[in-house]
């Protein structure tokens, strides 16, 4: 009953976009959107409740519980695995997006003008269609009927995880986020909204999008490092990718609006830029869902919904561009700037972030792509293709980004800071290799690169402005700009992270019985047992492993699980974290007797990479709040 | 030459759909047409383990068995890899591996890290037997029969799930004839 209840919800809500969507543009009528957004809400979030109960209560006469649950499985994850695979995922994903719509028509002061009603009516568009894909090719209430199966088949081991739990909700919060840019965007065009009132009102929205879809992708990329126990951190997979040039459009987006906001510049390029980041993340779900594409992201592969989810790409993707094309009711002025202005600086950081991603996405289709017109020959892009192109472009993204918070609009005055910036991150870097040296006792010149551009940027965002003389100032000046001088010490923070960890890291395979000893950079260790245990919906065999570093004694666990509904085999890795790096050993497979294989790994610097990312979500959060706040 | 220019965008988009949707539908056609209900293709391959060790489709004779396409570099092969060591042990199937445009000495020591679960894997770096199987990229399964016809095709990585839904049914035709 509760199940047909949650379907019922969903009806009604497909139904209610419908008419939210259409009313702006059709009837051309005042609706009282503010009444329709919130009940569109509360029946898609009455019918995400539902879903989670069915979980909850072992439900498992609905198939899509069924196929992702099982009795065994711990409280917690049966109420995770209700965004588990691809029909719960859809379900959250329209929430998120009601939640999103909400938000902006509560905090929304042009109430009940052209711009806000052709806004909603967009985004209830976009709404409906997810309903309509959600309710006919991927429903989640449907039952197997007569007779039910009486136990589950269990959620994906490798997603019974904290990590996981949240990455997904998070990432699909940031993913959705970004049809507010869109829909403004459009509504711009339609509505003719001044430059700077849509630029302000776009502007929040896409710096929270860009805050979640940080913080989604951080968690996965911890997530993978720590679950699939092979120590990497970003695997470029398709996935991934899917991910990250979305992420890459928006954070454009989040500087090219704060010229259309304060110069009215940029103009046609901050539309097309909403429009190009939603594209990229309706594509990426296309590219996810499709199974065009195989990856470790294991989703349900069906053409009937990639063609439907290429529907949707279309009609908005192609419609956006149409009245970019015909409707286009903006004002678009031209006026000059100079070639050391911050508003060239901001156009280059933009033509750097949109060739980067328009670079990436290619690498992820020119596999299909190339077997399409060679009759089906196969070719693989890989890491290699990815970090070659990423190198050239994060430097000169880089060092554009060091001086940006120096440069002023219309022409910067003087370049005297230049001098001070060069002399202060020439010391930065020298006193990181000094640190990395007595870490590390070597010094490994493919990562100056990338430890000067920390510097720099350390001394870009951070130490710009400083002076012992005007303190108080100075602090005054970090309170006005936290959140940029967050946001890009954040990413600071993760070059370093990546540079250190891509050329300091070590490792070693080998075989260990119990009793043995090895030593492993200046530590020794020992396995002492391995013991099988049994966990709530698994048996596993643990090995206990004694470390001993630079007098510190301590023992760690790494697992090979067993989860028995599906047999499936994973490795837990056991990981000692540590500021300047990790201890990583993952286990293998038993070779004989009590004998097993283990990966030990020195992983430097690793967690700097998500502490950057952390940074970079809080900079961009608290930029966006300040500005709502400053709003209403 | 402003109106040509805000058209740009909505072209290029549109070429993307198109092209987006020939791969959607060709994908289709070229799933279902691949190999299944015919022969093992011939071949002439080195082994992974031996490169003087010439095989050909007369090595592939312990069946009924699974040809596995892997490599190093893919990393969802590393996620089925536990299940074929799984399927080693219990089972009494041959996994034939089929090495497909890896490096030896990487493919042979992952092998050795992780275990082997091949009853010997075919070196195929340019992808020779790959492309006569119709492989659409690695990991992928295919199931030969006792009679040396391929029977299934899985793209992806082999799990519990799949061997249960795909494979399985084969081996209990197999005992009942």
């Amino acid at each position: 009953m509760i199940p047909e209840i949650g379907h019922i919800f969903l009806i009604s809500s497909l139904v209610l976009s419908l008419v939210g969507g259409l009313g702006p543009f059709i009837f051309n009528k005042e609706l009282p959107i503010r009444k329709m957004a919130l009940l569109m809400f509360l029946l898609v979030f009455g019918s995400f409740i539902t879903l989670i109960y069915s979980f909850v209560v072992d439900d498992f006469s609905v198939a899509y519980v069924a196929q992702n649950s099982n009795i065994n499985l711990p409280i917690y994850y049966k109420f995770a695995a209700t965004w588990g695979a691809h029909e719960g995922s859809l379900i959250l994903w329209i929430l998120s997006m009601n939640i999103w719509l909400l938000a902006f028509i509560s905090f929304d002061k042009n109430r009940n003008t052209n711009f806000s009603n052709i806004v909603f009516g967009v985004c209830s568009l976009v709404i409906f269609s997810f309903l309509l894909f959600t309710i006919f090719t991927s429903n989640p209430f449907e039952r197997i009927l007569p007779i039910p199966p009486l136990n589950g088949a269990d959620l994906n081991p490798s997603l019974q995880d904290f990590a996981f739990t949240v990455h997904p909700p998070l990432l699909y919060f940031g993913y959705s986020g970004l049809l507010l840019p869109f829909a403004i965007s459009i509504s711009a065009m339609l509505s003719g909204q001044s430059n700077k009132d849509w630029a302000s009102s776009s502007r929040p929205w896409t710096l929270l999008a860009c805050s979640f879809l940080t913080v989604g992708i951080g968690l996965g990329s911890w997530w993978a490092y720590y679950e699939l126990g092979w120590g990497g951190w970003w695997f470029w997979d398709p996935v991934e990718n899917a991910a990250f040039v979305p992420w890459l459009l928006t954070v454009a987006l989040v500087h090219s609006l704060i010229v259309t906001e304060n110069r009215n510049l940029f103009v046609s390029w901050s539309l097309l830029l909403s429009i190009f980041a939603f594209a990229a993340s309706l594509l990426g779900t296309f590219l996810v869902r499709s199974g065009i594409l195989t990856s470790v992201h294991a989703f349900a592969l069906d053409p009937e919904r990639g063609l439907f989810m290429l529907g949707i790409f279309s009609f908005f993707v192609l419609g956006g561009l149409a009245i970019f094309a015909f409707k286009n009711s903006t004002e678009n002025k031209t006026s000059f700037y100079s070639l050391n202005s911050k508003e060239f600086g901001l156009l280059l950081n933009n033509v750097l972030l949109v060739v980067l991603a328009v670079s990436i996405l290619f690498g992820t289709l020119y596999p299909l792509i190339y077997e399409a017109y060679t009759g089906g020959k196969q070719i693989s892009v890989g890491a290699p293709y990815f970090e070659f192109i990423i190198f050239p472009f994060s430097i000169l993204l880089g060092l554009l980004q060091g001086i940006a918070l120096y440069l002023s609009w219309g022409s910067t005055k003087s370049f005297n800071f230049l001098t001070k910036l060069i002399l202060e991150s020439l010391s930065i870097f020298l006193l990181t290799l000094v640190l990395l040296f007595v870490l590390f006792d070597e010094l490994i010149p493919a990562s100056f690169f990338t430890i000067f551009i920390f510097s720099w940027l350390i001394v870009g965002s951070l130490l710009i402005n400083f002076s012992f003389k005007s303190f108080n100032k100075y602090l005054d000046f970090l309170n006005r700009r936290i959140g940029v001088l967050l946001s890009h010490t954040g990413m600071a923070l993760l070059v370093l992270g990546v540079g250190v960890v891509s050329s300091y890291s070590n490792d070693i395979e080998l075989i260990l019985d119990t009793g043995e000893k090895i030593e492993f950079l200046n530590k020794d260790v020992e396995l002492l047992d391995i013991k099988d245990i049994n966990g709530p919906n698994f048996i596993s065999k643990t090995a206990n492993i004694k470390v001993l570093d630079s007098g510190r004694t301590f023992n760690l666990q790494t697992e090979k699980r067993t989860y028995f509904p599906s047999g499936q085999v994973t490795t837990e890795a056991a990981i000692d974290t540590g500021i300047f790096r990790d201890f990583y050993i993952s286990m293998g497979d038993n070779f004989k007797g009590d004998s097993w294989s283990f990966k030990l790994q020195s992983k430097p610097f690793i967690r700097w990479i998500w502490l950057g990312a952390l940074l970079i979500t809080l900079g961009t959060f608290i930029s966006s709040i300040n500005i709502l706040r400053r709003k209403s | 030459m402003k109106r040509i220019l805000n058209l740009m965008p909505l072209v290029v988009f549109g070429i993307l759909v198109v092209v987006l949707y020939s791969f959607l539908t060709q994908e289709n056609e070229q799933l279902e047409s691949v190999l299944v209900d015919q022969s093992v293709p011939e071949f002439k391959l080195p082994a992974l383990e031996n490169p003087n060790n010439i095989l050909s489709k007369s090595s592939v004779n312990k069946l009924p068995a699974l040809i596995n396409v892997w490599a190093t570099w893919c990393i969802a092969c590393r996620v089925e890899h536990p299940f074929l060591m799984q399927l080693k042990n219990k089972s009494t199937l041959t996994v034939y591996g089929l090495n497909y445009k890896d490096d030896r000495k990487k493919a042979l020591d992952l092998l050795e890290n992780e275990g082997n679960p091949f009853e010997f894997s075919i070196f195929d770096q340019q992808g020779k037997l790959a492309i006569d199987l119709g492989v659409y990229g690695a990991p992928e399964t295919f199931f030969v029969d006792k009679e040396g016809i391929i029977r299934e095709r899985h793209v992806g990585a082999l799990t519990q799930k799949v061997w249960k839904e795909k494979f399985e049914k084969f081996l209990n035709e197999d005992n009942d004839v």
